[in-house]
């Protein structure tokens, strides 16, 4: 507030201030010096409360302030100037009433009234700029609202495309009303669209309107005196456009003292960018003079990115003057992505009509949505994706963050990245169960339904024709398993690696070097040794320092250690009502412990030494129907006494491991969440589920950070395992349709 | 969508499923597989039901693009030739089979190098099926599984001639590999009629003797 009246009081008295300013001159230096003798023997109280009322005020106003004191003291003194200083002092003692005490009180309620009045219209200001602000934001949904109408409308051309495509792989003819016409139609529909939403198609925006709108911007950013800050300011909403005055006003402080006499207009500036009243000179003195001599980059910085705001939202937006649009960027730069997906959304729909290669369109159709996905996801978080926890406070955040580029990194390790697709592996025949990454390099190793492991190194890659991605090639196949690989594990050393399958067991293998030929000739000691124990399926396997856990479909829980003359050290059994294990871990934060998922959608956290069961993460209220909850993977936090379980019931749940309750349950798929992992820092989860997409979670506030849409089903079956490199920035998954992708 | 039907069949194998048990669902009819890779769905649940039954699997379903049919088929019998090669494995080393042969009338190179080498038989095994695994995966020539250029669908031959001679060293060098793995999975009965009905090998280069009466295979076994 002390900052407003301050600068306020500097607008309002500009008028005396000036008439002072003139008398002063006017007069000349005797008159001053009487002056300030008289307002240090009268002035008293006034002088004091005056001062009292701009203690807030600022060094320039405190000097404005001063002038227009000294110009009342002036007029005081040209009318009592033939009395001399003593009768002055006498009548201030015998009648309450004197000359100068009425004047002084006159002198003292005028500022007041003057100070309230500049308080007004600081308060109306505020309040225009509010109405301005909120009208923009109206704009801004609006755009909002047309470019989602357009997304819908995308994803249902899409959805026909794919209904066609799917009609002609089945008949092999085209669909009877659906011509090669049709999508045609369809997309010069949805232009037609966007025309009458935003009322000026962005193509008819010619080169004359878009030169018009660019000199409109820069008097709009000279005027409004475009500083730096206002970068920062943006971003903030009513705040922002005090602060905004704030910059404004000690520019022209700083102007004053610089240039002399000129102290008034740019206060006047700083206002008027709020008021925006009709006096030209005023604005555009200062602003050239200040402005474009300090800050014409910057200045030809920030136009061009709010250029970019504006060019979206249109002509009709930067004819209006009223706009404050600050806070229209975040939308609008989002819409602009969005306009850029439409574009090449297009692209791929002539593709699809002149190369029939449905695959390929269909990949990147399906990256595509992927990325409206996410876009939707990100920022919006609408549909579907609303009714899981994907929540849009984290949005604005993600935004200014990303906008600012400095306020994500300033969490430490709370940095946020997309992550991007990067690395398709294909070499599978049939569906890759699980995939693990070696703990340093750049190498993973996945297991696969066609009886093999297969190592991978992401530095050999074969460049994709026509896509970004990078394909990558095997290094080496691991051939021991007589049925489907369904697990893996990994030593810390990343020397070993243990695979366990259908046939029930448990496979150990050296790896090889990750530079090897990969038509090397066969060496039978990469196949270390077999762990025959199992009578069955074995689904399970995780591993810390040298030990394994398994667990199959057999009943049983065992603990190895594959060294050892009889590596197999122990056997956990639970009671027959929780029927057969599905997924293990080791608890992180313990030694010695293991927490086992059974069928019963319980977990148990077993004392390895012992054998006996430490705890069991029970939810009490949700005991009755524990159908459909089955837990299809089990991951303990690296660092928390926390148990995080997938479930087929679409949920994921966080349990305390020391009290054994349920901490938090969320909604977080469509369809069953098959796969978890947990990043090396704890911070983020990674899920993956039978509706083809991974996402990524904020663990810190549960929320859905990232979705990419990644595999394809077969039948009901999608995404089997997914993980994160322990060291590197990658991530990856595995999926029923025989490929793995890692994302960077 | 599935979730609101109760009465639909999930075809999944949970985490837990014991190995009698995968895989065993109901039937799909192909029709009603609306995924990519229904293809592959539809020959893989044809063998489990009976993978004795070859002309049944090897019975292409009406409307159904020809390449496409040859591709997946290919890509099974690649897969599944990987049991043949984890029991060669154990047996067959570059000590014993110092080089890739089935009669004494060939010595097969083997083509993943670059230039062909005489490689054991094993390391002939490994490196065909790996270098058949990398094209057919190989974005470059099969982007997609539901339509094949036809320029692609003339290199499943060669893949087929490589492949097959995996069956005649077993045959001829490892005999009681093949029966056991044949009685198993009638796979080498499968792939010759597979290449004899697509054409996909000459007449000449099929010398593993198998019969084309029904019980062919255990017939062979026996011998």
């Amino acid at each position: 507030m002390g900052t407003n009246s301050g600068a306020t009081a500097g607008i309002n008295n500009k008028p005396v201030g000036g008439a002072g300013a003139g008398v002063l001159g006017g007069v000349g230096g005797a008159n001053s010096s009487i002056g300030g003798v008289l307002s240090n023997s009268l002035g008293g109280g006034g002088g004091l409360s005056i001062s009292g009322l701009n203690s807030g005020g600022q060094n320039a106003n405190v000097g404005g302030l001063v002038t227009g004191m000294g110009s009342g003291n002036n007029m005081n003194d040209d009318g009592g100037n033939g009395m001399s200083g003593g009768p002055n002092n006498q009548q201030a003692t015998t009648p309450q009433y004197t000359i100068p005490g009425i004047l002084h009180f006159i002198q003292h309620e005028w500022s007041r009234f003057e100070l309230e009045r500049s308080q007004w219209d600081v308060d109306r200001a505020e309040l225009q700029a509010r109405i301005a602000m909120l009208l923009g934001e109206r704009k801004c949904l609006e755009s909002l609202k047309s470019d989602l109408t357009r997304r819908i409308k995308m994803l249902e051309y899409a959805l026909r495309q794919e209904r066609a495509k799917f009609y002609r792989l089945k008949y092999g003819t085209d669909p009877p009303q659906l011509n090669e016409f049709k999508p045609t139609n369809e997309d010069s529909g949805l232009t037609g669209d966007v025309a009458t939403d935003s009322e000026v198609p962005y193509s008819s925006v010619s080169n004359t309107t878009w030169r018009q709108g660019r000199q409109m911007l820069r008097q709009y950013l000279a005027e409004i005196g475009y500083t730096d800050n206002i970068i920062d300011v943006r971003s903030n909403r009513v705040r922002s456009i005090l602060g905004l005055n704030n910059n404004a006003e000690h520019d022209g402080s700083g102007g004053g003292l610089g240039t002399g006499g000129e102290n008034i207009s740019p206060n006047i500036n700083g206002n008027e960018s709020n008021k925006r009243a009709s006096d030209t000179e005023g604005r555009h003195t200062p602003a050239k003079k200040q402005v474009q001599q300090a800050s014409d980059g910057i200045i030809i910085d920030t136009e061009a990115a709010v250029m970019a705001n504006f060019e979206f939202l249109g002509p009709t937006e930067m004819s209006d003057d009223d706009e404050i649009s600050d806070d229209l960027e975040m939308v609008a730069t989002d819409s602009d992505d969005t306009d850029v997906k439409l574009a090449k959304r297009a692209k791929s729909g002539k593709d699809m009509l002149t190369e029939d290669l449905e695959a390929e369109v269909g990949e990147q159709l399906l990256n595509d949505m992927n990325l409206i996905n996410e876009e939707v996801d990100g920022s919006l978080g609408l549909g579907e994706l609303a009714q899981l926890t994907v929540n849009n406070e984290s949005d604005g955040a993600y935004d200014s963050n990303a906008k600012d580029g400095t306020g994500g990194s300033a969490g430490g390790a709370g940095y946020r990245k997309t992550w991007n697709a990067k690395y398709t592996l294909r070499s599978h025949f049939d569906g890759v169960r699980s995939l693990i990454f070696h703990p340093e390099e750049p190498v993973l190793i996945t297991a696969s339904e066609d009886h093999t492991l297969k190592l991978w190194n992401l530095q050999k890659t074969v460049q994709a024709k026509k896509s970004a991605s990078l394909d990558v090639e095997p290094l080496y196949t691991f051939r021991a398993h007589t049925g489907p690989v369904l697990c893996l594990g990994m030593s810390t050393s990343g020397e070993t690696c243990y695979s366990g399958g259908l046939d029930g067991n448990i496979e150990c293998w050296q790896l090889p070097s990750p530079n090897i030929d990969p038509y090397d000739c066969y060496d039978p000691n990469v196949h270390s040794s077999t762990l025959e124990g199992h009578t069955d399926a074995v689904w399970g396997l995780t591993t810390m320092q040298n030990n394994i856990v398994s667990c199959s479909a057999d009943g049983t829980v065992k603990l190895w250690s594959p060294y050892n003359k009889d590596p197999m050290l122990r056997t956990y059994t639970a009671a027959e009502a929780e029927g057969v294990p599905s997924s293990v871990d080791f608890v992180r934060n313990e030694v010695d412990h293991i927490v086992v998922a059974y069928n019963s959608a319980h977990c148990i956290i077993y004392d390895t030494e012992t054998g006996k069961q430490v705890i069991k993460l029970e939810a009490a209220q949700e005991m009755s129907g524990n159908t459909g909850k089955f837990i299809n993977k089990v991951v303990s936090h690296p660092t928390l006494p926390v148990t995080i379980t997938a479930h087929e019931d679409r949920h994921i749940r966080f349990w305390d491991n020391t009290s054994g309750t349920l901490v938090h349950s969320m909604v977080a798929h469509l369809e069953p969440v098959t796969s978890l992992a947990v990043d090396a820092h704890g911070l983020y989860l990674l899920s993956g589920s039978h509706d083809c997409s991974i996402r990524l979670w904020n663990l810190d506030n549960k929320t859905c950070v990232q979705e990419i849409t990644a595999h394809r089903k077969k039948f009901d079956e999608s995404i089997f395992d997914v993980a994160f490199h322990a060291t590197k920035p990658y991530i990856a998954s595995a999926g029923a349709d025989g490929l793995a992708k890692v994302f960077v | 969508m599935k979730m609101a039907d109760g009465s639909t069949i999930l075809r999944r194998n949970r985490p837990g499923t014991t190995s009698k048990d995968f895989c065993r669902w109901p039937d799909e009819p192909l029709e009603e597989m609306d995924s990519t890779l229904a293809v592959q769905q539809f020959i893989q649940q044809l063998i489990k039901r009976d993978p004795s039954n070859v002309e049944l699997i090897l019975t292409m379903p009406e409307a159904q693009d020809e390449g496409v049919w040859k591709y997946e088929h290919l890509r099974q019998f690649c897969m599944e030739l990987n049991g043949l090669a984890v029991r060669l494995q154990k047996e067959c080393s570059p000590s014993t089979c110092t080089q890739m042969t089935a009669t004494d009338q060939w010595i097969f190179l083997c083509a993943a190098h670059k230039t062909p080498k005489e490689c054991p038989a094993i390391d002939y095994t490994r490196h065909t099926l790996d270098g058949a695994a990398c094209l057919l995966n190989s974005n470059k020539y099969f982007p997609s599984r539901v339509s094949i250029k036809e320029s692609s669908v003339t290199k499943l031959g060669s893949v087929c001639r490589r492949v097959y001679r995996i069956f005649s060293h077993a045959f001829f060098h490892h005999r009681r590999i093949f029966d056991e793995f044949e009685a198993e999975t009638y796979l080498c009965h499968r792939f010759t009629h597979f290449v004899t009905k697509y054409n996909l090998m000459s007449k000449e280069n099929l010398i593993v003797p198998i019969s084309d009466g029904e019980n062919a295979a255990p017939g062979e076994s026996e011998a």
